[in-house]
Parts: C-alpha cells; sequence; structure tokens
C-alpha cells in the first residue's frame, strides 16, 4: 500500500495513457476530447488535494513524498485544469493532433510532479527531460509550420544545452559530496559550502533549472518560443512550467543550508540581470506574447531574489510568488487566447476597443496586469513583498531598491497595454467578444482570487510557510 | 480573532461605504447613467457625514487615538488592520469626504463612460480614506498604491490637453516614489526586530538608532515627497493637473497631495523623529525653493490649469515649511494648511471646470471679461483666488501665518523668502483674475450661461468651509494640537 503516497502520480499517467489510447483507436472529436480533458484535470486537483498530507519515499528514497512536493503537484494539476479550460477552440492545431496535444500536457505534467518530488539526481534528470521533451514536441506542434517549428527547434537547441550544462554541474556534485541523493547532499554540502568545486557544480546544476524559469542567460528561447508556440502551450510554459522550475530549484538551494557569500553573489547578479534585462526589453515589444515572455524572465529575476535569501521567510516567499505567477499568468493568457482571432498571435494593439468589446475581459486583464507590475491589493504585490522582505532580513537593500526601481519600469509597458485595451480604438470596427457564463465564471473567479490573495493573504501564506519547513526538514 | 473595537467602527464605515458605492456602481448598467450619479452622490455623501461626525466627536480633551481599530491580518507577518483617528488625520478625513463628495456633483454633467469614471473615481478616494485613518505601514503602503493606479485610466480617458503624456507622468513619477517607500518600510520593519507595521510600537522611542532613522527618513520622505509635490521631484504635478479632468484634478490637488504630506508626517515624522531633526533643514530649503520657483513659474503661464497646478506646488512648499520647523507650531500650520489648501485648490478646479466646459478653453488671453457673461461663476474663482492669496477671512490665511511664524523664528531666511514668494502668488493670482474675468469682455462666450443654483452647490459648500475657517480657525487648530503637542513633547531633545 505504499504506492498510495503517489496516486496524483498515477492517475495523471494513467489519463495521459488515456489519451494515448484513444489516439490508437479512435478519430478525433475536439467537443468530446474536451470535455473528457476538462473532466480528467479537474478530477486531478481533487485527487491531489486529497493526498495533500501524505508524506513517504519510493524508490530506494528516491522518490520523496512531502507538503512541499504536494503543495507543489496542486498548483501543477490546479494550472493544467486552467490550461484545459482555454484549450476549447484549437484553431491553429491540427485536427489530427488533438490526442497528442492532450497526452503531451498531461505527460508533461506528469514529468513535472516527478520532478517536484525527485530526491536522486537521476530522477531530477530524467524527469526534467521527460517534461522537457513533452513541451519541445507541444511548441512545434502548431499548424502554422514555419514559426511552430521554429519556436520548437530553438526551444529545443537551448534546452539540450542547457541540459547538458546541468549534467556537467550534476556530475561535479557528485565527485564532490559522494552521493547521489539530494537530502544526503544536503547533510555534507553546508560544511563544504564555500569550496570552488562546489559552487561552480551547484551553479551548473541551477543553469539548467534556470533554462525552465528563463534567467538570464538561459532565457533566449523565451520571447521565440512563446511566440511561436500556441496560446495554450505558451499559456502552460508560463506557468505550470514555472512552477515546477521554482520548485526544483528550491530544492536544490536548499542544499546550502546558510549559503556562501559567492553563491549569493552570483544568484544575486543573475537576478539583477534577468529582472532589468526583461523588463527593458519588454519595453520594445509589440507582440503581446514577446512582451509576456520577458516580463516572465523579469519575473524569474525577483524570485531569484527570495530563493537567494536562503532563509525560511525566503523560500516560503518563492512558493508564494510561485502561486502568484500561476493566477496572474493564466489570467492574462486567459485573455490572449480569447481576443485571439482563430489563434492567432495578439499584438498590443489588437486590444483597442477591449473595453467595449467585452468589459469582463478588459478589467481582467488589467488587473492582471497590475498584479504582474506589483500594485497592491493583488496577488503579484503580496508575492513582491514577502520576497522583498525575506531579502531584507538578510540586509540585501541594494537588491530590494533595484528590483523595486525595476517594478517602475516594468509598469510603463503594462500601462502601455492597459492603454490600448481602455483607451485606443480599433481601426475597424470589430465584433462584440462574448464569453460563454462558464468561462465568464472563470474569469471572474481568477479576478476575485487575484484581488482576493493580496487582501487577505493570510492563509495562502500560512501553507507557503508549512511548505518552506517541509522542505528545509531534510 | 482578535478584534478591538472602541465602539461602532467608524472609519471602517467610511472604507465600506466607498467599497459598497464601488460595487453596487459595478452591477448598475451602463445605460443608467443618472441613478449612477445619483448613486455616488448618496455614498459619497454617506462618506461626508460620517467623516463630520467622526470631526466633532473626537474627544479633544482627551485627546490620542480614538476610534481604534485593531484587527489581526497576517499574523506571520505581524500585520493588523489597524486604524485610528487622531488630531492629524481627522482634518484629513474631513477634507477628503468634502472633496470627494463635491468632486461627484462637479462631474455630474459628464456624459463619457460614467459608470467606469465614478467605479474608479470610488477606488481612487477608497485608497485616501484608507491612507489616512491606517496606522499601520503594510495597509499605509497598500492604500498608498490603490490611491495611485485608478489615476493612469482616470486622466488618460477622461482628460484634456495632453492626457496620455500627463497620465503616464504621473502615474511613473509616483510610482518612483513608491519605489523609495516599499524598501523603507521594510526595513524599517526588519531593523525593528518587533515583528509588527505598527506605527504605535515602532514609535517608542529606542525602537531604532540615530542612523536608521536618518537612513530611513530620508527615504521616505522622498518617497512621500514626490507625491506631496516637493521641489525638484514636482514636475508630475502641475501636468497631470492639467491633463485630468475636473473632479479628478480636485482629489488630485485637493487630497492625493496631502497623502504625500500626510505620509511625510505620519511615517516619516513620527516613527523616525531623529531623522527629522537630521533632515529638517534640507526640507526647509526644499520646501522654501518650491514656495518660491512655483510661484515664480505660475507667474508666466497662460493657462488657467497650469496656474492653479504650480501655485499648487507654491502652496505644498508651505506645507512642507511648516513640517520642516521640528516644532508643535510648525506642525499646526502645516496641518492646518493642507487641510484649507484642499478646500481652496477643489473649489479652483471646480470653477475652472465650469468655465472649460462651457467656453473649451483654459487660456487666459482667450477668456476675459468672464464675469460679465458668468457673475456667480466668476465669483466662485475669484473667492479661491483671494483665498490662495492668502486673504484674512479666509481659511489659508491661518495655515499660512502659522507656519510662517513658526519658520520666522527658526529659519529666518527661509521665511523671508516664502513671505516674499507669498507676494508673488497674490501678484499672479490677482493678474489671472484680473484678465479673465474683468476687462472687455469677449463676444464670443456672450451666449454662455451663468451656474445654476443646483450646479452651484459643491461650490458653495467649498466656500462656506474656507469662510467658516477663516474666520473661525480655532475649530481646525484645537483639533491639530491635541495630535501636535503630545507629539512635540515626547520627543527627545
Amino acid at each position: 500500500m505504499k504506492w498510495i503516497i503517489a496516486i496524483p502520480e498515477l492517475y495523471t499517467f494513467s489519463a495521459a495513457l488515456w489519451f494515448l489510447m484513444l489516439s490508437l483507436v479512435v478519430r478525433p472529436d475536439p467537443r468530446r476530447e474536451h470535455i473528457t480533458s476538462l473532466l480528467l484535470s479537474a478530477l486531478g486537483v481533487v485527487v491531489c488535494l486529497v493526498s495533500v498530507g501524505s508524506t513517504g519515499y519510493l524508490f530506494v528514497k528516491a522518490y520523496r513524498v512531502d507538503f512541499f512536493s504536494q503543495i507543489f503537484k496542486i498548483m501543477l494539476a490546479f494550472g493544467l485544469f486552467l490550461i484545459t479550460c482555454l484549450c476549447g477552440e484549437m484553431k491553429d492545431l491540427r485536427e489530427r493532433n488533438r490526442h497528442d496535444f492532450y497526452f503531451l500536457l498531461f505527460a508533461c505534467t506528469l514529468a513535472m510532479m516527478l520532478l517536484v518530488s525527485a530526491d536522486h539526481i537521476l530522477a531530477v534528470y530524467l524527469s526534467l527531460e521527460l517534461s522537457s521533451y513533452s513541451l519541445y514536441i507541444l511548441v512545434a506542434l502548431r499548424r502554422d509550420q514555419d514559426f511552430g517549428l521554429e519556436a520548437g527547434i530553438k526551444y529545443f537547441l537551448v534546452g539540450t544545452f542547457a541540459s547538458a550544462i546541468m549534467l556537467f554541474g550534476l556530475a561535479v556534485l557528485y565527485a564532490t559530496t559522494r552521493t547521489t541523493y539530494l537530502s544526503e547532499a544536503a547533510r555534507v554540502l553546508p560544511a563544504m559550502i564555500n569550496q570552488p568545486a562546489v559552487i561552480l557544480g551547484l551553479l551548473l546544476t541551477l543553469g539548467g533549472f534556470f533554462f525552465k524559469l528563463a534567467i538570464f542567460p538561459f532565457h533566449f528561447w523565451a520571447p521565440d518560443t512563446y511566440q511561436g508556440a500556441m496560446n495554450q502551450v505558451a499559456a502552460y510554459i508560463a506557468t505550470a512550467s514555472k512552477v515546477a522550475a521554482i520548485a526544483v530549484i528550491l530544492r536544490v538551494v536548499a542544499l546550502a543550508g546558510q549559503g556562501s557569500a559567492y553563491l549569493v553573489h552570483a544568484l544575486g547578479v543573475l537576478s539583477i540581470v534577468s529582472m532589468t534585462l526583461g523588463n527593458l526589453a519588454a519595453i520594445a515589444q509589440k507582440d503581446l506574447k514577446r512582451l509576456l515572455a520577458f516580463s516572465t524572465v523579469a519575473h524569474s529575476g525577483y524570485v531569484l531574489i527570495g530563493i537567494l535569501a536562503m532563509n525560511p521567510a525566503g523560500y516560503a516567499s518563492a512558493i508564494f510568488y510561485a502561486l502568484a505567477l500561476l493566477v496572474m499568468k493564466l489570467t492574462m493568457f486567459l485573455v490572449v487566447v480569447k481576443v485571439a482571432f482563430e489563434g492567432r498571435n495578439v499584438q498590443i494593439k489588437e486590444l483597442a476597443g477591449l473595453h467595449r468589446r467585452c468589459p469582463l475581459l478588459a478589467l481582467a486583464l488589467m488587473v492582471s496586469l497590475f498584479s504582474l507590475a506589483g500594485i497592491p491589493p493583488t496577488i503579484g504585490f503580496t508575492g513582491k513583498f514577502l520576497v522583498f522582505v525575506a531579502a531584507m532580513e538578510k540586509g540585501y537593500f541594494t537588491l530590494v531598491l533595484i528590483a523595486m526601481i525595476n517594478v517602475v519600469i516594468s509598469l510603463y509597458y503594462y500601462l502601455l497595454v492597459i492603454k490600448a485595451a481602455y483607451l485606443l480604438e480599433p481601426e475597424k470596427e470589430l465584433p462584440m467578444l462574448y464569453l460563454s457564463p462558464s468561462m465568464k465564471f472563470l474569469t471572474g473567479v481568477l479576478v476575485a482570487v487575484i484581488v482576493g490573495a493580496g487582501l487577505y493573504p493570510r492563509y495562502l501564506l500560512y501553507i507557503s510557510e508549512t511548505a518552506a519547513r517541509a522542505l528545509l526538514q531534510g | 480573532m482578535h478584534m478591538e473595537y472602541a465602539n461602532f467602527p467608524y472609519l471602517s464605515a467610511i472604507l465600506m461605504s466607498c467599497v459598497v458605492g464601488l460595487l453596487v456602481i459595478v452591477f448598475i448598467p451602463e445605460e443608467r447613467k443618472t441613478l449612477i450619479r445619483r448613486v455616488s452622490a448618496a455614498f459619497s455623501g454617506l462618506t461626508l457625514v460620517l467623516a463630520v461626525y467622526l470631526f466633532f466627536a473626537y474627544d479633544k480633551s482627551l485627546g490620542g487615538l480614538q476610534f481604534v481599530e485593531k484587527v489581526v491580518w497576517i499574523p506571520s507577518l505581524g500585520v493588523q488592520y489597524f486604524n485610528a483617528a487622531d488630531g492629524f488625520n481627522l482634518p484629513n478625513l474631513l477634507l477628503t469626504g468634502i472633496v470627494f463628495f463635491t468632486g461627484v456633483l462637479t462631474m455630474w454633467e459628464m456624459e463619457t463612460r460614467v459608470k467606469e469614471f465614478y467605479a474608479l473615481y470610488f477606488l481612487l478616494v477608497t485608497g485616501v480614506f484608507g491612507l489616512f485613518m491606517s496606522m499601520d505601514l503594510f495597509f499605509i503602503f497598500v492604500w498608498y498604491d490603490v490611491s495611485l493606479f485608478p489615476m493612469y485610466l482616470l486622466i488618460a480617458v477622461w482628460g484634456t490637453t495632453r492626457k496620455e503624456y500627463g497620465a503616464m507622468k504621473l502615474t511613473l513619477y509616483l510610482l518612483a516614489g513608491s519605489a523609495l517607500i516599499l524598501p523603507a518600510i521594510i526595513y524599517l520593519y526588519t531593523m525593528s526586530g518587533l515583528h509588527t507595521f505598527d506605527i504605535v510600537s515602532l514609535m517608542r522611542a529606542g525602537t531604532f538608532t540615530a542612523e536608521e532613522q536618518e537612513f530611513a527618513f530620508i527615504l521616505l520622505f522622498l518617497g512621500f515627497g514626490i507625491l506631496a509635490g516637493v521641489w525638484p521631484f514636482h514636475t508630475w504635478s502641475p501636468v497631470g493637473h492639467v491633463a485630468a479632468p475636473h473632479a479628478v484634478s480636485m482629489v488630485h490637488a485637493g487630497v492625493l497631495m496631502k497623502i504625500g504630506a500626510f505620509g511625510v508626517l505620519r511615517v516619516a515624522i513620527m516613527v523616525c523623529p531623529q531623522g527629522w531633526q537630521y533632515w529638517a533643514q534640507l526640507m526647509a530649503l526644499l520646501a522654501s525653493v518650491g514656495i518660491v520657483y512655483g510661484a515664480l513659474v505660475g507667474l508666466r503661464q497662460t493657462d488657467l490649469k497650469y496656474v492653479i497646478g504650480y501655485s499648487s506646488v507654491s502652496h505644498m512648499g508651505v506645507v512642507g515649511l511648516g513640517l520642516s520647523t521640528v516644532t508643535a507650531e510648525g506642525l499646526n500650520g502645516a496641518v492646518f494648511q493642507m487641510f484649507a489648501h484642499g478646500v481652496m485648490t477643489a473649489l479652483l478646479f471646480s470653477s475652472v471646470g465650469y468655465i472649460y466646459d462651457r467656453a473649451h478653453t483654459k487660456s487666459i488671453p482667450e477668456l476675459g471679461g468672464l464675469s460679465r457673461i458668468m457673475p456667480v461663476a466668476s465669483a466662485y474663482f475669484i473667492v479661491a483666488a483671494l483665498a490662495s492669496m492668502g486673504l484674512p477671512g479666509l481659511a489659508n490665511f491661518w495655515g499660512e501665518l502659522a507656519v510662517f511664524i513658526a519658520a520666522f523664528r527658526v529659519y529666518p531666511v527661509g521665511g523671508v523668502a516664502a513671505v516674499l514668494a507669498l507676494v508673488v502668488t497674490a501678484l499672479f493670482m490677482l493678474r489671472v483674475v484680473q484678465r479673465t474675468f474683468y476687462g472687455p469682455r469677449n463676444e464670443r462666450y456672450a451666449e454662455l450661461s451663468d451656474i445654476s443654483f443646483r450646479q452651484g452647490i459643491p461650490r458653495m459648500i467649498l466656500v462656506a468651509v474656507l469662510v467658516l475657517l477663516g474666520l473661525y480657525p480655532a475649530l481646525l487648530f484645537d483639533m491639530i494640537q491635541t495630535a501636535s503637542i503630545p507629539f512635540m513633547s515626547g520627543l527627545p531633545r
């Protein structure tokens, strides 16, 4: 019965298998597939919620289930569910690829669930690769051949490069710690944290995950991939994939105990460069998804501040931030998916007149943008606030100040998007946008969550803190 | 959950009437414009009634914090929902109520996107009220930003001259202010080691060393000072005022700039008094320059709203000068001036709003002789302009007098400069009045109708307040003293 702790993974695995079977047996039927995937992913959230309390080890301790991993699995399942909600219409996906699409989506979620629980470096590597490979294909699935393929190949090349670096890092870590278990390494690493080889190993290992999180200098794939991938897939990369990356980076950084000045400096520089570069580059963007890609780079920089504080408050803030990213980016992509004409990309100027075409979407856009910019009372502000408090406890005043300056820069381009939606008028009159009642409900709930969690973050914060404690218990 | 209510939570009731009003407006269909206006007037009137009640129900003989509401909000961070009223914030709450209500009435005839306008306007005022009543640094920051971000759309959608530029400039400047405030607040939080954002706890002597106070003070002063229009960070303010729609200009110059000055008082000065003493001379210098500069630049303007915008910079300089004296008299004068300037500017913008809606210009040379065409509307402007000159008998006189008496003792040079600048203000206000309202009348506007009684109501309220306080300033001074004197006597010398 010890397998019962892996219920979420087993469930997602069978859901993925289901779609694989379907693709062999029947012809795709968009409506049926959509409803099936909705039901399966909704049930997945329930399964993850039910198994939130389970703890234990599997596979000769290579697989660790604790509160930390379970919380992230809930986030992943939740993200998957919301993405499937957006998959009602996929005009830029070939009919015959529909099963593959869902199969890869579930497989990728499965891989990320495995990733957040992996405690053995081989398990980390394998699950990371499984998720990456699913994503490579998902990106390339877009009907528009050149765009999608180009994005997929770019993603693939940078990804394999990052994997190679990470493998090298893991090898160095093994050479210094003589163990392949992360929890084992956590015991020996703090004593030898100031050795150059250890820091090198840690940084190289982190490089593989920084690729996922789109941290400088591993962010080059992000804008092209977001632009080239289907809107739904870009949404998935921007949310679930980031959440998983934050989880695994937390696992690795937590190994370092109190950390060393070198590591903090290195991460601090990466964080500053990511925020600044992401925000400055975003200003020039005309494609909404490219803008979001660069804003993701900037957000990864903010998260990194919380992580490099290397204190419980910092880890809790990063977990909270992962949740915040999930909610606000999904809201943002909900707008993108709904505004996009036949699944094409959305230019910022195409948002013109949105406040008349669909006031609710315009509101959702505004709230999620203010949340991304970190304006209270939104979940994005609370996330940033927690990150800054954690960094300040360690005395990183300059880092906080630079981050705040970045917030001001970012507000500039977010305001330009808001301006497009609320102020500009379209060149030719566009039809009204109608949302189905369920979509209206979903949008309303997301907006309420963004504002509600900003006003009253007490319980979400409590969960993040508990998860951070679970992470630190070796 | 731990709660502590003295009695009925009046302060939260003010916030709730804003929030409920906002929600009601959101759910009224777009087309029912009159209903939206009535609902707005009702809820904003309610906040005014509550604010007036609080002002008179406050027990001045007792002093201190009253109407305290405390709810533990985020225990693991030590954040509390902590509202209280004292002699410093009650005048400002009253001011907000007055300007809010009269602003709704001033915008009665506006027809474009009415629903969105009032919804954003309510959101803006919610933040303003919240900031004035909060005693918790976390909430102060939250309210600060809540009151800022509706500004962008309010100006960019409903504004006039160079509205997009003005809106963007204003938002980025003020957000830059918050980029200094937030690190300073978190710095104080971590340095205190008390695990609380509660201002009363952080105010206790010995919580911070002198160096920590000096460091945090300058960040907070500059951060909030941007919003208060402190020279040389004032440039957003005339541009923003000119671009904004009338009611937003009213709230903006009337109340929002006070948030900045109030933030300096409540957070920077009260939590870091030693930093205050350390940086006082810099504050005085910037304030004096602001007074003189605002007056001189105002002299050169030809746009009515620019004139008011620069005179605001000058008048807010008076507030800054009062704060920089480190005396109880200076604080009294500063808070009085905040109130008086708020009412006066609201009246100015409200009157200009009427003129602009009819004549479609704010350019002084193009107007002219208006007092023969619309005598009543002109009278409102002229009363406000006289108040702005510091004419005895109107409220502003007392605020400026109190500040200058305090400033003369502490900074003779700055005080003299400020009084001279006041002469310039008087000069340019007189010039504006003369060129706009007297002289040969412009036949182009001869057909314009004068302000009706109903349209005049908001202006009458504002004039009444100015006159009342001009004749009976003790009403406000007695209130402010209940906070300023205990605070100053508690300071280490």
